[in-house]
């Protein structure tokens, strides 16, 4: 017998168990017989202590009470001694226990048919039922695995959303972050005024030459591409003009330093004040530029 | 053999007969020691009085239950009565309400004096309940005696007196054990 069985069986003689685990325990009862003996057994020790009791005198009038509730629900129960009564019925007693006898004498014969058969019938069930408990132990055992496969998936999965909150929580900031930028980027969009102006040349030389221009008005600035530009001649420069139609002449956005491969990649702002740009223009001038446009242009747009 | 000197296995029997005079003598060789059982498990007098009256009438309905082979008539009636009360205290809510710890640890049986001289069998065999009892570690006596004469699941108590749950079940096991074991003439020799 495991300790599981002895403790229920000992909370249970002291009258300690609730319903749930009275059921386990009465249901291993049932096919457990040595439990059943002990379960018993621990009742009627537990039982003893009564002994121990400090006695404690009942009112007087509680024995004649009990006497009249039990006369109320028994028709058998008499005040008047056993002896009496027998000594009142005389034969009809002798004759009725005669007869009873009788019907006893039938009654047992009966059940003795009765208990073979029933033994007929455990034996049958007997074997059935420890295949039952093979069956019940196997089953447990499954269960135990499985339950334990789940604990494991369960802690698992526990360690990946945490890992997925932190995934989230961090792209969240990052979404945050790109939100701001984006509406900074907004306003900067919604304050600048850009053009963008492709920029070519009716001279043979400059024929192959592609200028780009992005110019944001509001800001009166912007950023200059050139590529396949031919080489400058000796003390001469590029330099990049900007046309407004309110001013008489062109107005300078600086010299551009092209590369050994004919590119120029910078950002300028004119010399003055533009209030529109209509047009850009590049010529060939003096070395480090000039204040006024003085050379010939090679590239004109748009 | 004259009815005054009959066991109370044997008053039993008569009472299972019908036999009134049994009975009468049974409620006044029992009643006092039921009764005072009642008086600790339920704090109201009026309470502990109708479940002493309920149940003797249970017992004169149900004594054919009773076989004397198999045990005792004493703990028979005790096993009876305390089912009664825990009822009752069931009924009126008090099987699951937390009791203050100091009413626990006074719920104590009295240690017995060894009957001097020649005693009854009752007398004896109270005298073998009281020493085994005795036998018992302080913890494992007090909560058998707090459970048996409170009537309170193994929850309630623990909670009350401050203790884990599994200490109170544990204590009790071996307590009832040893208890079980000494009763039927075993010697200290299984250690719980």
């Amino acid at each position: 017998m495991d300790e599981r069985s002895e403790e229920l069986a000992a909370l249970n003689a002291l009258d300690m168990l609730e319903s749930d685990e009275k059921r386990v325990l009465h249901g291993a009862c049932v096919t457990d017989k040595e439990l059943r003996a002990f379960s018993v057994e621990l009742e009627a020790t537990a039982a003893e202590l009564g002994r121990l009791v400090t006695p404690v005198t009942p009112p007087a009038d509680i024995k004649r009470r009990i006497r009249a509730k039990i006369r109320a629900r028994s028709d058998r129960f008499a005040s008047v001694s056993p002896g009496v009564m027998v000594g009142a019925l005389g034969w009809g007693l002798t004759v009725a226990l005669a007869a009873a006898a009788f019907w006893l004498w039938n009654e047992r014969g009966k059940l003795e048919r009765e208990l073979a058969s029933a033994s007929d019938v455990i034996a049958k069930v007997l074997p059935a039922a420890d295949s039952n408990k093979g069956q019940v132990r196997t089953l447990e055992g499954t269960l135990k695995n499985m339950r334990d496969d789940f604990e494991q998936k369960k802690a698992a999965l526990n360690v990946e959303i945490d890992t997925l909150r932190k995934r989230e929580t961090g792209a969240q900031a990052r979404i945050t972050q790109l939100i701001a930028e984006a509406e900074e980027m907004k306003k900067q969009d919604a304050q600048s005024q850009l053009q963008i102006t492709t920029l070519r040349s009716d001279v043979w030389e400059y024929r192959r030459a592609e200028m780009t221009v992005v110019w944001d008005a509001r800001r009166a600035q912007g950023a200059l591409l050139l590529e396949k530009m031919p080489e400058v001649e000796d003390k001469k420069d590029y330099q990049l003009w900007i046309v407004d139609p309110k001013q008489s002449d062109p107005v300078s956005a600086g010299v551009v330093a092209v590369d050994g491969k004919g590119s120029a990649r910078t950002a300028f702002k004119p010399a003055a004040t533009v209030g529109s740009a209509a047009k850009f223009m590049i010529s060939v001038e003096k070395k480090g530029g000039a204040e006024k446009k003085e050379g010939p242009v090679v590239l004109t747009g748009p | 053999m004259p009815q005054s000197e009959l066991t109370e296995e044997e008053l039993l029997q008569r009472v299972a007969r019908r036999d009134v005079r049994a009975f009468d003598q049974l409620y006044d060789a029992l009643a006092p020691r039921l009764h005072g059982l009642l008086r600790q498990m339920l704090p109201e007098e009026r309470e502990a009085e109708e479940v002493l009256q309920d149940g003797f009438v249970h017992l004169w309905e149900s004594v054919g239950g009773f076989d004397p082979e198999h045990g005792r008539a004493f703990p028979w009636a005790v096993s009876l009565f305390r089912r009664k009360a825990i009822d009752r205290m069931r009924t009126l809510g008090r099987r699951t309400r937390l009791v203050d710890s100091a009413v626990l640890e006074q719920a104590t049986l009295p240690a017995q004096t060894t009957s001097a001289g020649e005693g009854t069998m009752t007398d004896e065999r109270r005298d073998m309940v009281s020493a085994a009892l005795g036998e018992l570690s302080r913890d494992q006596r007090q909560l058998v005696e707090c459970a048996f004469l409170k009537g309170l699941n193994h929850h309630v108590i623990a909670e009350s007196l401050g203790l884990p749950d599994a200490t109170v079940r544990t204590n009790i096991r071996r307590g009832l054990l040893r208890l079980h074991e000494l009763l039927k003439g075993g010697s200290s020799g299984r250690t719980l």
